[in-house]
């Protein structure tokens, strides 16, 4: 079986493998709008578009979670709550672009997006040590190679490389462990 | 073929037939437009008196650091000044004063649009820093090779700055 990465690199010409991305994590994607949300329209609406912006940005995806693309895909969902919560209104700008929800007929949902959606949101990042903390940080956010990681971390690259790897699959456990008590 | 809720199997079939539109897209408008006919293009954009000037106006820093808050409405008022990379294709862009309402906390990654001056989508922008302040810039099928826009995307009439 594929990897999540292989599917992904795949997909930079093949829609299909992306398919298979989108089966493996749209129930939890789902599970954590949904949880966030309590509104199923909303959650399939922010669901859609946690799914057309991974399409959209797909080149950009780095393998830093062994092979896992669900750090990548719950931090673009998080983004997508985020940001619908700052407009006060659902984010659907890549989903328009990609025609989906005319493909589904959904007309706009009329939930209002609240700030309660995104109470306790970073917690799973949070109980994270605060040195793997950094370590994801540096690496996923600042976008720092493993030995940028390691110098600013006094530590070796293959040990920035192992706190990052076992952070990220520390967070992804956490993020589904939530979503499944919020279900 | 995992077994999906209807709702999520509909929306992976509507995301699945959008992304193979979208690459059959690409595909197509290379099939379309063959080298030899884009040099045949060009030979009679020059060729024409008053499409010379177009063909050979370039694209200064100026107006792609006009076309950022236009396109997007989190960038008015930022003041971003640019600078050509690459002529007519690639723009380093620092805005003179940070988006005052991000949409987001951590604008690194972000992209946005840009437009022309007749208001429809020319390129696009991605955030090299989380602040927002440092952008890098591209133009045309540029920006849609960098993903920043999709292919039916750019071109669009944009009447009014975008929002996310």
């Amino acid at each position: 079986m594929r990897t999540d990465a292989q599917l992904l690199s795949a997909a930079e010409t093949d829609a299909h493998a992306f398919r298979e991305v989108y089966d493996r994590y749209a129930v939890a994607i789902h599970r954590f709008h949904l949880g966030r949300t309590r509104a199923s329209d909303a959650a399939l609406d922010l669901t859609a578009e946690t799914f057309a912006q991974a399409w959209l940005s797909r080149g950009r995806f780095r393998d830093v979670a062994g092979g896992s693309a669900a750090p990548w895909l719950f931090a673009i969902a998080r983004h997508v709550l985020v940001a619908s919560v700052r407009r006060q209104r659902l984010e659907r700008s890549a989903c328009e672009r990609l025609g989906v929800l005319f493909a589904v007929d959904r007309a706009e949902t009329p939930t209002e997006p609240s700030e309660v959606w995104l109470e306790g949101l970073d917690e799973a990042f949070a109980s994270l040590a605060p040195n793997v903390q950094e370590a994801i940080r540096l690496r996923v956010v600042d976008d720092l190679s493993f030995e940028d990681v390691a110098g600013l971390m006094g530590t070796s690259s293959g040990a920035a490389r192992v706190r990052v790897h076992r952070g990220l699959a520390a967070l992804r456990d956490r993020l589904l462990q939530i979503k499944e008590a919020t279900r | 073929m995992t077994n999906l809720p209807t709702e999520l199997r509909q929306l992976g079939d509507a995301i699945e037939q959008a992304a193979t539109a979208q690459l059959t897209g690409r595909s197509r408008a290379r099939a379309r437009m063959p080298r030899r006919l884009l040099l045949a293009v060009a030979v009679v954009l020059v060729a024409i008196p008053g499409l010379a000037f177009a063909a050979s106006t370039l694209i200064s820093g100026d107006v792609v650091a006009a076309g950022l808050p236009a396109g997007t409405k989190m960038l008015q008022g930022t003041d971003p000044r640019c600078t050509v990379v690459r002529q007519d294709v690639e723009y380093h862009c620092v805005l003179g004063r940070l988006p005052a309402d991000p949409e987001v906390l951590d604008l690194k990654g972000t992209v946005e649009p840009t437009v022309d001056a007749t208001r429809h989508v020319n390129g696009g922008c991605r955030s090299l820093t989380s602040d927002g302040r440092v952008w890098r810039c591209y133009i045309g099928q540029a920006a849609v090779a960098e993903k920043i826009i999709g292919p039916d995307f750019l071109g669009e009439h944009a009447p009014s700055p975008g929002v996310g």
